[in-house]
C-alpha cells in the first residue's frame, strides 16, 4: 500500500529526471544516420569527380521567351539551375544535373512508363517532371507556382537544348535501358549492363575505370 | 565535430532581438521576409513538396552537400557567422539579460560608441562577406564581382533582408543618409595598416580574396565601389530613411532615438542578421540544389 503510494508520488519526479536527461543529449533525428554516413574520415564526397562541369550544362537551357525571363541562378560542379520568371514572380526552376555518383538519381528512369522527346521521363513527388539524356544527365523542371502545372513542365523541358545534352559523354555506369529507346547513340556502348536487376545498389563505384574509352558520337 | 546543418536550421530563432530587429524592416522592404525557419519545414516551403519519403530524400541530399567540404558550404556558413561575431564588441547573451532588468539608458554608460572608420570598415567588410558568401554558395567564383551584382538585381527574400540589414543597420543607422558616398571615400584614403587593426576584418580576412592586406583592401574598394549604386538606389526606391528606422526600432528599443551612436553600437554586437538570414540563404540553395538532383 505504502509502497505504491510512494511510487505514484516518485513517478512525475522519475519522468522529470528522464526527460532532463534526454534533453541534455541533442534529440534524434531522422537525418542522423545521413549525417554520420557523410562525415568523418574516408566520407564519400557528394560530388563525383568525374561529374562534368555545371558551366558545360549552361548551352542547353532555355532563353527567355515572351514574357518569360530565365535566369541563372546557380552553378556548382555538375550541376546549374535557372529560374524561370514572369512578371518578376517565380514559377519554376529548371535544372540539369550529372547523376554520375548520386545513388538512384538515374535509376528512377529505369522503369520510366513516359518520354519527353524521346527521352524517358517521370514525375518526383508532387511538383518535379524530369528527363534523362544519355542515361547520366537530369533535366528537371520544379514548378514553385501552384499555377504552374505538370503540362507546363513538359512544355519547358521541350524547350531544353536535350539533343545538344546528349552530345556530352554518356554514362559511366548505365542502368538498365527504359523501354523508351533514346533517338541516337552508340548502343555498343552497354554491353556490359543488360544482367543487371533493377536495384541501383548493384554497381559499386569499382567500375568507373570504363569512364575514359570516349563513347562519343562524331558531332 | 562536424556541424549538423539540420539543427542548425531547426534552431533558428523565431523571436528575439536579430528577428525584430530584421522584421522592423518589413516597412521599406514589405512581404520580403517571413523568417523560415525549421530544416523539413524550409523544404516543404521552398519545394512545395509535402510527400513524406521526398522530403526525406531531398533533406539527406542537402545535408551529404553540406557536409561535402569542396562544396563551399561550410565556409559560406563559416563567413557568416563570423563576420557577425567578429564586428560585435560583448557577448550578445550578457546584453540580452539587462535588456529587461534596467533601462536602455541605464545600458548604454557602459557601452562605447564604435568609431566612425571602425564602423565604414565594418560595412565593407560585410558587404564584401556577402559577395564571397554568396559566390560560395551559388558557384560563381569568389572574385566575379559582375556576377555578384547581376545575382543582387535579382535578389529576395532572407537575401534581399540581409541587404536591406546592411545598407540601415551599418550604413544609415551609424553613418547617416550619405553612407555610402562617406565610406567610399574613407576606404579609398585607407591603407592595409588600418585594415588590420579592425576585428570584422581580422575574423574573416583568409576567405577575401587577395595575396596580402593590400590586395584585399583593393578587392574591398573595388566591391564596394561597384555596389554603392545598387545600395544608393536600394535605399531610395524603398525610402529608407534614418529616422523612420530610428522610429521603428524604438519600438523595442527604448530610448534609443537620442543615440543613434550607441544604437549602432548596441545593434552591432546584439542582432546577429547575417549568421541568421545567411543560414537562411544557405538552407533555401543546398534544398533547391538537393531537389533538382535526386
Amino acid at each position: 500500500m505504502s509502497f505504491t503510494h510512494w511510487l505514484r508520488r516518485l513517478a512525475p519526479l522519475m519522468v522529470c529526471l528522464v526527460l532532463l536527461v534526454t534533453a541534455c543529449s541533442s534529440a534524434p533525428s531522422k537525418y542522423d544516420q545521413v549525417q554520420k554516413d557523410t562525415t568523418g574520415f574516408g566520407s564519400p564526397a557528394a560530388v563525383d569527380k568525374k561529374a562534368e562541369k555545371g558551366g558545360t550544362f549552361n548551352a542547353f537551357f532555355p532563353g527567355d521567351q515572351g514574357g518569360y525571363k530565365v535566369i541563372p541562378y546557380q552553378e556548382k560542379k555538375g550541376f546549374a539551375e535557372y529560374k524561370l520568371e514572369q512578371d518578376g514572380k517565380t514559377l519554376a526552376m529548371l535544372t540539369i544535373s550529372d547523376t554520375t555518383g548520386i545513388p538512384g538519381s538515374a535509376e528512377k528512369y529505369g522503369t520510366a512508363t513516359q518520354s519527353v522527346s524521346g527521352f524517358p521521363a517521370v514525375d518526383q513527388g508532387t511538383t518535379a517532371t524530369g528527363v534523362l539524356v544519355n542515361d547520366r544527365y537530369q533535366v528537371k523542371v520544379l514548378s514553385r507556382d501552384p499555377a504552374f502545372t505538370k503540362e507546363d513542365r513538359v512544355a519547358w523541358l521541350q524547350k531544353f537544348d536535350l539533343k545538344g545534352l546528349a552530345q556530352l559523354k554518356g554514362a559511366i555506369n548505365p542502368v538498365p535501358k527504359p523501354t523508351v529507346a533514346l533517338p541516337e547513340a552508340p548502343t555498343a556502348a552497354t554491353p556490359a549492363a543488360p544482367a543487371q536487376p533493377k536495384d541501383g545498389f548493384k554497381l559499386p563505384r569499382v567500375q568507373l575505370p570504363r569512364l575514359s574509352p570516349s563513347l562519343q558520337p562524331a558531332s | 565535430m562536424s556541424k549538423k546543418i539540420y539543427e542548425i536550421v531547426d534552431k533558428l530563432p523565431t523571436g528575439g532581438l536579430t528577428v525584430r530587429a530584421l522584421k522592423t524592416l518589413d516597412t521599406f522592404v514589405p512581404g520580403q521576409w517571413n523568417n523560415l525557419v525549421g530544416f523539413d519545414n524550409t523544404i516543404k516551403t521552398v519545394t512545395g513538396e509535402t510527400d513524406e519519403a521526398m522530403v526525406q530524400a531531398i533533406g539527406e541530399r542537402a545535408i551529404a552537400l553540406f557536409n561535402d567540404k569542396k562544396q563551399g558550404y561550410q565556409s559560406a556558413l563559416w563567413l557568416y557567422e563570423t563576420v557577425d561575431s567578429a564586428s560585435g564588441l560583448l557577448g550578445a547573451a550578457a546584453l540580452a539579460n539587462r535588456i529587461g532588468q534596467d533601462t536602455f539608458l541605464g545600458f548604454l554608460k557602459n557601452l562605447s560608441p564604435k568609431p566612425e572608420k571602425a564602423q565604414t570598415i565594418d560595412l565593407a567588410v560585410k558587404l564584401v562577406t556577402e559577395v564571397v558568401a554568396f559566390c560560395k554558395i551559388s558557384g560563381i567564383p569568389g572574385d566575379s564581382l559582375g556576377d555578384f551584382l547581376a545575382a543582387l538585381g535579382d535578389y529576395s527574400s532572407e537575401s534581399l533582408i540581409r541587404m536591406a540589414a546592411l545598407v540601415s543597420f551599418d550604413g544609415i543607422i551609424p553613418l547617416g543618409a550619405d553612407f555610402s558616398s562617406k565610406a567610399l571615400s574613407a576606404i579609398k584614403g585607407m591603407g592595409a595598416s588600418d585594415l588590420d587593426d579592425n576585428q570584422t576584418f581580422k575574423g574573416v580576412k583568409a576567405e577575401i580574396p587577395g595575396g596580402n592586406d593590400k590586395a584585399k583592401l583593393s578587392f574591398i574598394t573595388e566591391s564596394f565601389e561597384s555596389t554603392k549604386g545598387w545600395m544608393d538606389r536600394f535605399v531610395s526606391d524603398h525610402n529608407i530613411t534614418q529616422s523612420g528606422l530610428v522610429d521603428n526600432l524604438g519600438g523595442f528599443i527604448e530610448g534609443s532615438k537620442s543615440k543613434l551612436d550607441y544604437l549602432g553600437a548596441f545593434l552591432d554586437m546584439s542582432v546577429k542578421y547575417y549568421e541568421h538570414t545567411g543560414t537562411q540563404t544557405l538552407a533555401r540553395r543546398l534544398i533547391e540544389r538537393a531537389v533538382a538532383e535526386i
